[in-house]
């Protein structure tokens, strides 16, 4: 459902981001993108919801195209795809209620949004996702006052809001603690599990994406140097991944 | 920076400090000989006459009125301004001459402004409140573009992520993080106004410093003094007020 052929990103400054990534993922697959920084990871999920442009190449998410889409089309197939981001990225001002519905606003009346009016079902909506992360009762809180581990899990409920069919998450962990990294984790886990969603989360630590992920796709210099499932990674791989630095 | 260099600096810094304050005629001993003045000074303001109770009141209230009008206008203009004047939403050179601008603009006092003003509108209130709005709008515009630069592009990009309208990532993403700021800023501009507002009547702009001015010249302490404390008064509450609507706001 989700393919991605020949990207490449040069950065201004020549950064080399991607180097002809193809990557096909199928739907309700559950894909760990691990690396070391600078491996591409961010700049091949930000590629994948049009977030970043490639300089080559292209990317389609259930056939529609994402790569040269007219800004209408680019935003229906965002619509369908949520992203989590390593710093969260919440409105730290506003409520965690208000942050989940941010996630609705494809779905809406745009003039209605605009004046903060969400329908019932919306609210509801909203209402649902948390309960689904596990924040049920914080809803009227400000985002900022919750921990680390909370906010991302508001993020995530945002996401979810969008009622999407494939969940991209960059680096969802590296802001958390220990506990909170598995129990994030989890969470993607069981979201891809019983509701049948597709997930690309990059990793950038070896053993959650052996614990939790699928298949594991080895990102290098903006090259796949790896893709298969988590018993084919053998020291060998790990190494040609990291370049031995890690293990 | 070498040990030469850094005493080089401070005896530059010493030479201008003295060289300034000999040319300023600077005297303790003047200041010391005033002493007695100032008592006298402050014994004649006293007790205050309130039958101009009444003028001071309307006076405070006008002054209050040219900083209410001239901190609402200046800061609806300032709030286009500041995006052409903050370097991430404006093309390079329309930041740089915008910039520049505010920068010339804001090097002028209001009560310069105020001098301008009079000269082309007349007497009295009207031309205070242009002052105010000229000053106010480019004190502003400044604040607010640097607010504007540092925006989190985080949160914004969230909502884009979403599929979100442009208006709606404008509403969502950048509106939650700039307004609480713009209205502070504009809140502290306008305890500012009132102050710079309460001397516009000196040249003939409105406001409490229309008497102020005329019962010093007329040698009515006791008259100048009612109004100096009404004046007081008005700063302090304005103050009091404002700065607790600020701390919600952070």
């Amino acid at each position: 459902m989700i393919r991605a052929r020949d990207l490449s990103k040069r950065y201004p400054g020549g950064t080399v981001g991607l180097d002809g990534v193809s990557l096909d993922v199928g739907a309700g697959e559950f894909v760990a993108l691990i690396g070391s920084s600078g491996a591409g990871k961010s700049t091949l999920l930000r590629c994948l919801n049009g977030l970043v442009t490639p300089t080559a190449g292209a990317v389609s998410i259930d056939g529609l195209p994402v790569t040269g889409a007219s800004r209408e089309g680019l935003r229906s197939v965002r619509a369908s795809v949520g992203f989590v981001f390593q710093q969260f990225n919440l409105q730290r001002r506003l409520s965690v209620l208000d942050n989940v519905l941010v996630g609705t606003l494809s779905r809406v009346d745009p003039w209605r949004s605009l004046l903060g009016r969400f329908s019932g079902g919306e609210i509801e909506r909203a209402h649902r996702t948390l309960r689904r992360v596990g924040l049920a009762g914080l809803e009227g809180r400000r985002a900022d006052t919750l921990s680390g581990g909370q906010q991302q899990r508001v993020a995530i409920a945002r996401a979810l809001a969008q009622e999407p069919r494939v969940l991209l998450a960059d680096e969802p962990m590296s802001s958390l603690d220990p506990a909170s990294s598995r129990s994030v984790m989890e969470l993607l886990r069981d979201i891809n599990r019983e509701d049948g969603l597709t997930v690309i989360a990059s990793l950038h630590v070896l053993d959650l994406a052996l614990g939790y992920g699928q298949r594991i796709v080895g990102l290098r210099a903006g090259r796949v140097v790896h893709d298969g499932p988590p018993a084919g990674l053998t020291q060998a791989a790990a190494e040609a991944i990291f370049g031995g630095e890690r293990l | 920076m070498s040990p030469a260099r850094r005493w080089a600096g401070a005896l530059a810094i010493a030479a201008a400090f003295i060289w300034s304050a000999w040319s300023t005629e600077v005297s303790l001993g003047r200041l010391v000989e005033g002493v007695p003045f100032m008592v006298d000074f402050l014994g004649r303001m006293l007790p205050p006459d309130l039958r101009v109770l009444g003028q001071a009141l309307r006076g405070a209230l006008q002054t209050l009125q040219i900083a209410i009008v001239g901190t609402g206008v200046g800061a609806v203009l300032a709030l286009p301004v500041a995006f052409a004047a903050a370097r991430n939403t404006s093309p390079r050179w329309t930041f740089y001459w915008t910039r520049s601008a505010l920068n010339a603009f804001r090097a002028v006092d209001t009560l310069v402004y105020a001098l301008f003003f009079v000269a082309a509108v007349g007497l009295g209130p009207f031309p205070g409140v242009l002052a105010v709005v000229v000053y106010t709008a480019t004190v502003l515009a400044k604040l607010y573009s640097e607010a504007i630069e540092a925006m989190d592009p985080g949160p914004v990009e969230a909502v884009e992520a979403v599929g979100a309208t442009r208006f709606q990532v404008l509403r969502w993403g950048v509106v939650p993080q700039l307004l609480p700021q713009f209205l502070s800023f504009t809140l502290y501009r306008f305890e500012t106004n009132i102050r710079a507002a309460a001397v516009l009547g000196f040249v003939g702009a409105g406001g409490i410093g229309f008497y102020i001015q005329t019962y010093l010249r007329l040698l009515n302490y006791p008259a100048a003094s009612t109004v100096l404390l009404v004046l007081v008064a008005m700063v302090m509450l304005v103050d009091f007020g404002s700065s607790r609507l600020r701390a919600r706001l952070v």
